[in-house]
């Protein structure tokens, strides 16, 4: 009798499973919004208890580049290695909207996360590009972007000195915005996963051709994932504005922010919805503990890092501890 | 404008034109027959320019003293890092990608270590040839009321194109006219047929990283006579017009990419002459972007290899 019940499916064993599939969901889900949650009492405590600010607003813009950046490296597969310019961007739109035009830097910040679209959408062209082609000159437009912005008048973007734009924000009103940004970026990240488009988006990425069989809008759905990618980026960009107040074409377009992303995200599991924060936190936390003691080689082991991620666990922490554990999918979204 | 102007730009157009060549070719050698994407290049020439330092600080002698030494040394280096690096890239999904980010992350480890050793400052190479400069010509009435102006070009640099010609020719006959480089053409063209015909492709990998390695490294010397300092962050802007040499040559041509590597130099010289310093600096980078949108095959098409 036991084995007939096995062999057979009946109507109950079905159901049961569907149940299953819900209730591993609501697992999922709850971790999820559980991490959230401990990430925002924690983070929003640090000011009040006088905490170490910079290291936070460090790991809340690292984990939202992280998460941005999974957009489309992760569920895409495609390499945005100038993705700093979105970031680089939402610098500038801020720092000219509010230094210029007088505009409140929470309207400025949303106008460069506008903007920010707006170049992703001319980048688009882009995205017919595969591999390696994609990451060259994906680097050469953020380079492009960053020499038409030194050749502008100064009296916009302040030329070489770059701008200042600390007398006009406050500091700890820029810290609690990035983490507002963070939690856009985690709630986009979840609700992509198991929207139609996500599951589009992993399809597309496994096999394109046969996504587009199966009906899938293979070039639609990879241009949402690299707007919503680029919105968060230059988001980023124009809190770490507010928050420091001051930057130029060299912080603004630097290589390592995205490098940083990059790490991050896949130290944690690029295409998983918690890897970029699981990342995140464990290197943010490695280079304050153990970076700290030995600052002339912070880039060596940044490096380090990278060669040893890419040659021994290409799929970060969670992807490595799905694949070997694949219970665990239940859990980790 | 002085055509003074433009007869250095051109002179400087063949000397940083032969260097980016170099450049370009050796970064293409790994490109084609590994498909490894090696943002790490700009630090593999930094290595020989420090090596050239080192014995110039050390002996006094020419930095030119160097270079057998930087090839040997480098060879061997690139050997030995290909087998710690590059075999394990096998297993990973998308091999390029990975690849471009290992080098990166390598990129990063060099710079680093050149600054622990060397310093964060930019040294100077005050070696100097007699005479200091040639004049290659004069130019009637140059700077008007009948003043005429010569067109002076530092020895150091004249030597540097001799050399590095000297060396592109030398690879250009190895790549067409020995076995080994046959083997090495046949492995860009079809990686898997070569075998078929009895080629270890694993040696022939190592060997051809080793000689790409060995030959930016040499670039690296050739470039202290140019530039006569070295600068511990100056890898990443070499790595970056690597790039636009190669694409505008096309991704595995070590020849499309001499032919590009030229072209280079000239534009870069003359916008540096005729545009403001900032649209100088992204001239190539639009170039770069226009050739993969609308002819991502290269320039000049396949055709340069056979």
């Amino acid at each position: 009798m036991a084995d007939l019940s096995q062999t057979a499916p009946t109507a109950t064993g079905a159901l049961g499973r569907g149940s299953d599939i819900k209730r591993q969901r609501r697992i999922r889900r709850a971790i999820w919004y559980a991490l959230i949650l401990a990430i925002v009492i924690w983070c929003a405590m640090v000011p009040v208890r006088d905490g170490n600010l910079s290291i936070y607003f460090a790991f809340m813009l690292g984990a939202t580049m992280a998460t941005g950046l999974n957009f489309v490296a992760g569920f895409t597969g495609y390499m945005p290695f100038g993705y700093v310019a979105f970031y680089g961007l939402g610098s500038y739109v801020t720092g000219i909207a509010v230094k210029l035009l007088g505009i409140p830097v929470y309207l400025a910040v949303p106008m460069g996360g506008c903007a920010g679209i707006l170049l992703a959408l001319a980048f688009a062209p882009t995205l017919r590009l595969s591999g390696i082609y994609f990451a060259i000159v994906s680097l050469s437009l953020a380079i492009i972007l960053q020499r038409s912005i030194a050749l502008m008048p100064e009296e916009i973007t302040g030329g070489s000195l770059g701008m200042n734009i600390g007398v006009l924000t406050d500091r700890i009103q820029g810290y609690y915005a990035m983490l507002v940004v963070l939690v856009m970026a985690l709630l986009t990240a979840s609700w992509l996963a198991e929207s139609r488009l996500g599951r589009s988006l992993k399809a597309i990425r496994e096999d394109a051709e046969a996504a587009d069989a199966m009906g899938v809008n293979v070039v639609r759905s990879r241009l949402y994932a690299w707007l919503v990618s680029a919105f968060f980026a230059s988001l980023v960009g124009g809190v770490q504005a507010w928050f420091t107040g001051a930057f130029d074409t060299f912080t603004a377009f630097d290589v390592l922010v995205t490098a940083k992303a990059i790490i991050y995200a896949m130290a944690g599991g690029l295409g998983t919805v918690i890897g970029p924060v699981v990342g995140t936190v464990v290197l943010v936390w490695a280079d304050e503990l153990v970076w700290r003691a030995f600052p002339e080689l912070n880039s060596f082991l940044l490096g380090l890092v990278i060669a040893l991620l890419i040659l021994f666990a290409p799929r970060g922490i969670i992807g490595t501890l799905i694949r070997r554990y694949p219970r665990l999918r239940n859990y980790f979204m | 404008m002085s055509s003074i102007l433009l007869y250095n730009a051109l002179i400087g157009g063949l000397v940083f034109g032969a260097i980016y060549a170099l450049i370009g070719a050796s970064l293409n050698v790994m490109m084609g027959v590994l498909r490894v994407v090696n943002f790490a290049h700009g630090e593999f020439v930094l290595i020989g320019s420090f090596l050239a330092y080192s014995v110039f600080s050390l002996t006094g002698l020419n930095p030119l003293a160097a270079l057998p030494v930087v090839a040997i040394a480098m060879f061997f280096g690139g050997v030995a890092a290909y087998y710690l690096l590059i075999p394990r890239l096998r297993y990973s999904d998308d091999a390029e990608t990975s690849s471009f980010l290992l080098m990166f992350g390598v990129s990063l480890m060099l710079v680093s270590s050149i600054t622990w050793i060397y310093g964060a400052d930019i040294r100077p190479v005050n070696f100097s040839f007699d005479p200091v400069n040639i004049a290659l010509l004069t130019v009637e009435d140059a700077y008007g009321k009948g003043r005429d102006g010569k067109v002076l070009v530092p020895t150091a640099r004249l030597v540097a194109l001799v050399i590095n010609l000297a060396i592109i020719a030398a690879m250009t006959w190895f790549i067409y006219r020995t076995l080994p480089g046959k083997a090495l053409r046949g492995a860009i063209m079809n990686r898997d047929a070569i075998q078929v015909v009895g080629i270890d492709i694993d040696r022939l990998s190592a060997n051809a990283f080793g000689l790409a390695a060995a030959l930016a490294g040499v670039t690296g010397v050739i470039l202290t006579l140019v530039i006569p300092s070295v600068d511990p962050n100056g890898g990443a802007p070499l790595t970056l017009f690597a790039f636009i040499v190669i694409v505008l040559g096309g991704l595995g041509h070590p020849i499309g990419a001499l032919l590009a590597g030229m072209l280079f130099g000239m534009v870069e010289q003359f916008s540096n002459v005729l545009l403001p310093q900032s649209a100088a600096q992204m001239v190539g980078f639009v170039m770069l972007v226009a050739v993969v949108m609308f002819k991502p095959e290269g320039l000049f098409g396949r055709k340069v290899m056979r």
